[in-house]
């Protein structure tokens, strides 16, 4: 196990098996995210945040279409299991404890997005010597950049004044985000040979 | 010869439901320093502190504040409180020895907030690069250090810092190695719990109402360039804390627990050295740290003004 993907390859890349699953995961995983989107958004017509959403959506586009150009794809068998497990769980799950049924699913797609957007750093698996200007490197880079920003809304939104009387509920929710998505990523990066939690150097 | 059976590789502490990483070296009994890290530190950034301490037969405990590098990272909220709460439990683990509490920059907060609750568990604190209050320059500061990490993330609060903090002198080698130097803690610090850090601030009530509440030795340390945390926020600790004295540590930033390690461990011995054999005065002294380790420490010329950088007389009282 390393803590970072690689060795690189003769041509300096990320190997394609490893771009492969870290990409089909991160188009998953983001996908999701864009679809429940594009599915909130119309119902938010009149709401001053729905800049916000719509920028949103696009960007968790924009994740999914980069990854999806950017990524040496190879033929990978496993993903056949792996894909719908994944898709699984990011069905809607509303926080618990918040009887407003709209505002339970409002705070599950913000936890997703949250735990999307905070617990996976996929720049943090690439190895010193990765080159800059490969294109799967500088997606991974892009994405995590993005990430940082994205997850601003998420924030503002879980602690908002809006939610302070279900704070335990939104903490929950977005623990529990946070424990499936990392519990997925891990299990995915091991697959590959990559373990983020070893001790530092 | 010094015992090291205490050396344990990364345990952790349960705070509630989460964990805490600690690292406890050293000697089972006697005195012991307890190192709280800054911001965007991790606790490896002490490792120079256990080398020096551990062979003058202190116990070193070092440990990842909630949030930070291997401990949890709670996902939205983090409270000062919380650090409190671990570090009570982290000392309590001690046992019965002498514990002196040190803590760097938003470490030195958590440190003078323990001290303020359970001062009577300590030998001696030291709070260094750190304050009581926010006034308009650092609370600005730290405003845009925030929006600087939302905008730019984790390696752009390292650019910020990394210049404000260190001197030339420490940069000048390293300018083709930043990134190795950046490295390791942004691996290790992800942008959300730092954003937790910061945002514990947001509440923050001033604490210098209570610093008469501590009632034991205080070493201040100051560096002399320190910009971020100015001579004036570590005057009102040595005014209000009563046994206390600053020291002054020469050409030093911020950061000069990283810069000027050998230095720094050496004045915290000779401190704990100094309460244990019933020698230290704190008296509210100014006081003038030497170069390198091992040199005089000297008094601030009685008849100029500590708080200025050019040699002002003292206005009469």
């Amino acid at each position: 196990m390393s803590q970072f993907l690689g060795p690189l390859d003769q041509a300096g890349r990320v190997p394609p098996r490893q771009q492969t699953r870290v990409a089909a995961f991160l188009v998953s995983a983001h996908g999701a995210l864009a679809r429940r989107l594009a599915f909130a958004l119309p119902g938010q017509m009149k709401a001053g945040w729905q800049t916000e959403l719509n920028a949103q959506f696009y960007r968790e586009s924009e994740t999914v279409s980069l990854l999806l150009r950017a990524t040496s794809w190879t033929p990978d068998l496993e993903l056949l299991l792996l894909t719908p497990s994944w898709e699984a769980a990011w069905l809607p799950a509303p926080a618990s404890g918040v009887s407003d049924v709209a505002l339970a699913h409002t705070i599950d797609i913000a936890a997703l997005g949250h735990a999307v957007q905070a617990a996976i750093r996929p720049a943090a698996l690439l190895p010193d010597n990765a080159p800059a200007q490969d294109p799967f490197v500088m997606a991974l880079r892009r994405i995590e950049f993005e990430s940082g920003r994205l997850m601003q809304a998420q924030i503002l939104f879980l602690k908002g004044q809006e939610l302070l009387p279900h704070r335990d509920a939104v903490n929950a929710a977005v623990e529990h985000r946070h424990r499936q998505v990392g519990d997925l990523w891990d299990a995915m990066l091991k697959s590959i040979g990559v373990e983020r939690d070893l001790a530092p150097p | 010869m010094t015992d090291l059976t205490m050396d344990a590789a990364m345990p952790f502490l349960a705070h509630g439901s989460h964990r805490i990483r600690y690292e406890i070296s050293g000697p089972e009994t006697g005195p012991a320093y307890v190192l709280v890290n800054g911001l965007t530190q991790y606790s490896e950034l002490w490792a120079t502190y256990r080398e020096t301490l551990v062979t003058q037969n202190f116990g070193i405990v070092t440990f990842d504040l909630l949030g930070q590098g291997e401990s949890d990272k709670p996902t939205l909220f983090i409270g000062q409180d919380d650090h409190v709460a671990v570090l009570r439990l982290l000392i309590a683990k001690l046992g019965d020895r002498p514990i002196f509490l040190a803590g760097i920059s938003f470490g030195g907060i958590i440190a003078l907030r323990y001290a303020i609750e359970y001062g009577e568990t300590l030998a001696g604190l030291v709070p260094m690069s750190t304050f009581s209050e926010l006034p308009p320059q650092l609370f600005l500061l730290g405003n845009a250090m925030r929006t600087g990490l939302i905008l730019g993330g984790t390696g752009y609060l390292q650019d910020m810092l990394l210049p404000m903090n260190l001197s030339d002198a420490w940069l000048a080698p390293l300018m083709d190695k930043l990134d190795t130097v950046k490295r390791q803690g942004w691996l290790v610090n992800d942008l959300y719990a730092l954003q937790n850090l910061m945002e514990s601030f947001l509440d923050f009530q001033p604490l210098t109402s209570q610093l008469h509440r501590i009632q034991l030795p205080t070493m201040i340390l100051n560096g002399e360039f320190d910009f971020l945390t100015p001579r004036a926020l570590h005057e009102t600790l040595r005014a209000h804390i009563p046994d206390s004295a600053l020291i002054i540590i020469p050409r030093a930033y911020h950061a000069f627990t990283l810069e000027k390690a050998a230095l720094t461990a050496d004045l915290l011995a000779r401190f704990a050295n100094d309460v244990l054999e019933e020698r230290w005065n704190g008296g509210g002294a100014v006081r003038i740290a030497p170069e390198e380790a091992g040199g005089e420490i000297i008094p601030f010329p009685a008849e100029f003004d500590h708080l200025r950088a050019i040699p002002a007389r003292k206005a009469a009282p």
